[in-house]
């Protein structure tokens, strides 16, 4: 239930607030270097953690709504039995994927704080933004993890699926 | 060329056990690197393309196209773009079926996807020409493929995922987009006037409408317009990049839908939060297609391959060709971006040794991946159709396809021939 919220709450709204800041930090800013001779200062910069934060923190979402895209031409080959067995080996695939980049973004994270890197205009430190890649990438893998008893009592139910 | 065989081996494998796309060229590629390089560079080198990709300012062109399309769906253009497409043309025989072909070129004007397309246009035109008597086929193959002119007319996100993955300038993309889209259009219309040839019964005309109310009707358009010309006049007259185009375009077509009263709170989240998902969809297949990328590039598979296409004598349009079977076979069961995403790489510097145009490479790509998008039996625009579209069955919207497919071969057909079509634009624009 924690991690319901979490993913719903936490991470759709991080995403969605980033994202409508996003768009506005990008029309003012155009609007001022256009029409005022003025641009927002460090726009360049924070437009790339924003990018950083839509991307990682939508990432628990996509997994709680099972929505990578997947090859399911094949399903119909795969009997019932075979396909919970099945669905839970690649939930636990995806899990441990995203739980070991998860530690591997961290600690990426860890080694840019140790050198103080910051971004050139507004100084912000680069690292927190690295480990929240790592974060998210680790409550992905987690929600990952909580489908897979669904999987077993019920495999159809992760016939989601999102594309461009 | 071993170490790249079973990388596409395990890629191959990954996939069909049903693990999906992303992680299963993540983990191929990792793996691959750690057996040829070990897992510290395997580490370091996924660690760098998460980094770069998470943290590219040109980027974030792709979420904010993302959510001007997720706007202007819910802000109801799309029914004033049919309502003024059929005003005009729906009293010939299949006329709201060329209407609706019409409306879905306006709205891929302002819309860079062809599923938010094709879905946004089955609420609006597919109940009209149920009403009026059209086949289930006819009206729903209709709306399936007239959606894909959503990704050929610009905005269009397979076009700036292109323009990233070969660094390719997406503005010259989107310029070259427009008369492809025009042609496809214009022969999927060609292909609505057989359709109606063949079934004339299940493809009635509508009563003819007087000026006074195709005036009216075209006057409801002015937002699609002003979007349009905004966004892509921007870019094309050199005002804005097509990353401050899209902010704008995003901003503009949150107006729409707050001016017209479409928007609450709730709303406006789950927009919001439905874009970003969607983003982070296509930026985990971007991150593996990267990866695998990266680790192709170890391996000695590209060059063997350029070598061994340039040595087999064909002429350079030939080559071309043959890729273009590739995809068209690799689309009717591939899913469209992971098809573009993972061929890029080995394709594009042949076509580029070839000495042929990225841009135009760029619009025969989108061209194929609209092929695929409405190629049974996997066509992803097919499924959402029938998703939406209760008691439509698969077989039906096939049937109702298919004509329209081969349109849409014979459009890529004539872009192949005649590059000139693709690039007009660019050169007179940009270049």
């Amino acid at each position: 239930m924690m991690l319901k919220y979490l993913t719903v709450g936490l991470c759709g709204g991080l995403s969605a607030l980033s994202l409508a800041a996003m768009m506005w930090l990008t029309f003012f800013d155009v609007l001022g270097r256009k029409f005022l001779d003025h641009s927002i200062e460090g726009s360049f910069e924070l437009t790339e953690m924003l990018m950083v934060v839509v991307i990682f923190s939508s990432l628990p979402l996509v997994s709680w709504r099972q929505e990578h895209v997947t090859f399911s031409t094949l399903d119909w080959l795969v009997g019932p039995t075979l396909r919970k067995f099945q669905r839970s080996l690649v939930l636990l695939v995806c899990s441990v994927s995203l739980m070991v980049m998860g530690v591997v973004m961290w600690q990426a994270g860890v080694e840019v704080a140790a050198t103080g890197e910051t971004s050139a205009q507004l100084l912000i430190p680069r690292a927190p933004f690295i480990q929240l890649m790592g974060v998210f990438s680790f409550i992905a893998g987690l929600v990952e993890l909580s489908w897979i008893p669904s999987a077993i009592r019920d495999p159809n139910l992760l016939d989601g699926g999102s594309h461009v | 060329m071993f170490e790249a065989m079973l990388g596409f081996g395990g890629l191959v494998l990954l996939t069909l056990l049903r693990v999906p796309l992303a992680f299963a060229m993540a983990i191929s590629a990792t793996v691959g690197l750690a057996v040829m390089r070990g897992w510290p560079v395997a580490w370091a080198s996924a660690e760098q393309v998460i980094q770069e990709t998470g943290f590219a300012y040109t980027l974030s062109v792709v979420p904010l196209f993302v959510l001007m399309g997720n706007f202007v769906a819910r802000a109801g253009l799309a029914q004033e773009l049919f309502d003024a497409a059929h005003s005009m043309i729906g009293h010939v025989k299949g006329g709201l079926a060329h209407a609706t072909v019409l409306a879905c070129a306006g709205f891929g004007a302002i819309c860079g996807s062809s599923l938010a397309t094709a879905a946004t246009m089955s609420r609006v035109a597919y109940p009209s020409m149920k009403k009026l008597g059209y086949s289930e086929a006819m009206a729903s193959g209709v709306v399936a493929t007239g959606g894909t002119l959503g990704i050929m007319i610009p905005p269009s996100t397979i076009l700036v995922i292109y323009g990233i993955i070969t660094e390719t300038n997406i503005g010259e993309l989107f310029a070259a987009g427009v008369l492809p889209g025009i042609l496809t259009a214009s022969l999927l219309m060609a292909g609505i006037t057989i359709m109606a040839w063949l079934d004339p019964e299940h493809a009635p005309a509508d009563r003819r409408y007087s000026w006074a109310e195709r005036w009216r009707a075209l006057r409801g358009i002015w937002g699609v317009l002003v979007l349009a010309l905004l966004v892509l006049g921007g870019i094309y007259g050199g005002v804005f990049t097509p990353t401050e185009g899209a902010g704008f375009g995003a901003a503009g077509a949150f107006a729409f839908a707050w001016l017209r009263g479409k928007l609450t709170w709730r709303l406006l989240f789950t927009i919001l939060a439905d874009s970003a998902r969607t983003t982070s969809m296509i930026f985990a297949l971007l991150i593996g297609a990267l990866m695998f990328a990266n680790f192709m590039n170890f391996t000695s598979l590209p060059f063997e391959l350029k070598d061994g296409i340039l040595g087999l004598g064909l002429s350079p349009i030939m080559v071309v060709v043959a890729m273009m079977f590739v995809y068209v076979a690799l689309g009717m069961v591939l899913e469209e971006l992971t098809m573009v995403l993972l061929t890029i790489p080995l394709f594009f510097p042949i076509v580029f040794d070839l000495g042929f145009d990225p841009v135009w490479f760029g619009v025969l790509i989108t061209m194929v991946v609209q092929i695929g998008l409405v190629s049974p039996p996997v066509g992803m625009n097919l499924f959402v159709i029938h998703g939406l579209l209760p008691g439509v069955g698969l077989t039906t919207i096939y049937r109702g396809v298919w004509i329209l497919v081969v349109a849409m071969v014979v459009a890529l057909t004539i872009l192949i021939a005649y590059p000139e079509i693709s690039l007009a634009l660019p050169t007179l624009l940009l270049r």
